[in-house]
């Protein structure tokens, strides 16, 4: 029996320059395991602890998720072993490519009733990848999962649900998109990262996954963030009673307060 | 005409959504009869309503739901950011084969192809992008919208025979709406200790403000619940007056709170990336700055 990790290999946006016309260069950012993935591989490392599950990652992306960096930052978290597609025509792809070809990548994986994923991606944020996967495999989806135990087929979850909880029972396969403060992910040591090196990984062939593709998306304007006009008015906290005073004043010229 | 089918889970609060929205819309409805009665007058065409959930999850929907939105084959599909919205928009976009677009700005259909305009990256730029075919957007979905008195019409829908609501355990504390407050206090790891809250929620009293965070103040510490957490993935706020104390300026913050009136930025740190968004940066500790401004306005 497995248990699969969706994650993805990605940078901040942060790090990447943007142009004035929105053109965006990435390359001072670098990639990494997405910020709130290595949750999810902890949370699969209990359960499989628990359960005496294989831990599998599985990731799609450009060539960059097939390097040996990028699967060893993975492979490091918890996970025993990693599949990957790492191919042009996914770099850079959106939710719903990414959701299918993951999806497909679960189909050709077998033995697999429960996939994990993190609550959001570091790059694109949508939240929406976990529900496309379930999605195309016909499986429910579960968001903000706080605690997962049993076995697949006989799943307790416990997610947050309007400000309070919610606990589920799951007789069957599903998606579970884990809170990002679910657990606190293992820092990995140099142990791990060096076992990380010997683990098992597949590389997949995009052609080998059917039905990932979606509609062409056509670009057809860019342009910078939309920003408001900000005074920028810099006021020396120093003295912070005429700071304050400095402020209100200020605030009260412009009628907000 | 172009077509628009509105996915709503338990939650009727779409103005966003039905403003937004090209062409005749349609709202597909999984809840309770009441949630699909209040879309129905949120100014909508028409609402189709999939039966009472019973102890199935709304997200147990989501197969019915997708079946139905492929056989009505529509332009645009739109969708709140909330949780159950979000996963039944996932299992359309997985069906139609569908692109997904988050913090979409405006949607539009031309001869029959979707445009939408939208933040990419997290916000750090804009994309106008084109589809020959549908389009799954997923927004803030707004308030409660009033308008017109749409039919009901009842498709009672089979969910997931695998799972279950077994126990429902209500908030502790009522949710506050952070979309709608007029002024908001902000707090960020700046803050050095949970008891030090009580700065932030003086500061607010006597401003007549909600307190809000930067998520590792929901999610790390949990010092506040998460729906005071403002970001990309929380809250999108547009108060009038926006103060936030100790907060970098961190993309993933300031993306949720640029449609403030005014920013005021309090910082130690005279390069923090938050007083390039700021109309007033205030260079000083956090502590002495809310201490002397409550003062002030007490």
């Amino acid at each position: 029996m497995k248990i699969a990790v969706a994650y993805k290999w990605a940078p901040n946006p942060q790090d990447a320059a943007v142009g004035a016309d929105g053109s965006v260069d990435w390359s001072r950012a670098k990639p990494a395991v997405s910020e709130y993935d290595p949750v999810a591989v902890e949370v699969g490392r209990r359960l499989a602890d628990a359960t005496g599950a294989e831990l599998v990652g599985l990731s799609v992306g450009g060539p960059d998720v097939a390097s040996p960096m990028a699967k060893k930052a993975a492979l490091s978290r918890g996970l025993d072993s990693a599949v990957v597609v790492a191919d042009d025509a996914l770099a850079g792809a959106g939710t719903t490519p990414t959701g299918r070809a993951l999806a497909a990548l679960v189909q050709r994986l077998g033995d697999v009733d429960l996939v994990l994923t993190g609550d959001s991606s570091v790059d694109a944020g949508a939240q929406m990848v976990p529900a496309v996967l379930a999605g195309a495999l016909g499986w429910p989806a579960l968001t903000d999962v706080v605690a997962v135990s049993g076995t697949a087929g006989d799943l307790t979850v416990e997610r947050a649900h309007a400000g309070g909880s919610q606990v589920l029972h799951v007789t069957g396969p599903v998606v579970l998109a884990v809170a990002a403060d679910a657990v606190v992910p293992r820092v990995p040591g140099m142990k791990d990262i060096l076992s990380a090196g010997k683990k098992p990984t597949e590389e997949v062939p995009l052609a080998d996954l059917a039905g990932w593709q979606t509609a062409p998306v056509e670009v057809v304007a860019t342009a910078g963030p939309e920003l408001k006009v900000r005074k920028g008015q810099v006021i020396d906290g120093a003295d912070p009673a005429a700071a304050v005073t400095a402020l209100v004043a200020a605030l009260r010229a412009d009628g907000v307060l | 005409m172009s077509s628009t089918y509105i996915l709503v889970a338990g939650d009727a609060r779409i103005s966003a959504l039905v403003a937004a929205a090209p062409g005749a819309t349609t709202a597909v409805v999984v809840g309770t009869r009441a949630v699909a009665d209040a879309v129905a007058t949120s100014g909508v065409g028409s609402v189709v309503w999939l039966g009472e959930p019973g102890d199935a999850p709304l997200e147990a929907f989501a197969g019915p739901v997708a079946d139905l939105v492929a056989a009505a084959a529509p332009d645009v599909v739109l969708a709140s950011t909330r949780p159950a919205d979000r996963v039944l928009a996932g299992a359309v976009a997985a069906r139609l084969g569908a692109p997904v677009h988050t913090m979409a700005s405006k949607v539009e259909v031309h001869d029959g192809a979707a445009e939408v305009t939208r933040a990419v990256f997290g916000g750090i730029a804009r994309q106008t992008l084109r589809t020959a075919g549908p389009v799954v957007v997923v927004v803030d979905g707004g308030t409660l919208g009033e308008g017109g008195s749409a039919p009901v019409e009842e498709v009672a829908a089979a969910p997931a025979p695998t799972v279950r609501v077994v126990e429902t355990r209500a908030a502790e504390r009522t949710q506050v709406d952070l979309g709608r407050a007029q002024r908001i206090v902000a707090v960020g790891r700046g803050l050095k200790a949970q008891e030090d809250v009580a700065v932030v929620e003086g500061l607010a009293a006597v401003l007549g403000a909600e307190t809000a965070c930067s998520r590792p103040l929901a999610e790390g510490v949990g010092w506040f619940t998460k729906d005071r957490y403002v970001g990309v993935t929380g809250q999108h706020v547009q108060p009038d007056l926006y103060v936030a104390l100790g907060i970098s300026g961190q993309l993933q913050h300031t993306v949720g709170a640029r449609a403030a009136g005014t920013v005021v930025a309090v910082n130690t740190d005279a390069s923090c990336p938050y007083f390039a968004e700021a109309d007033y940066c205030v260079v000083g500790d956090l502590y002495a700055i809310a201490g002397a401004l409550t003062d002030a306005l007490r």
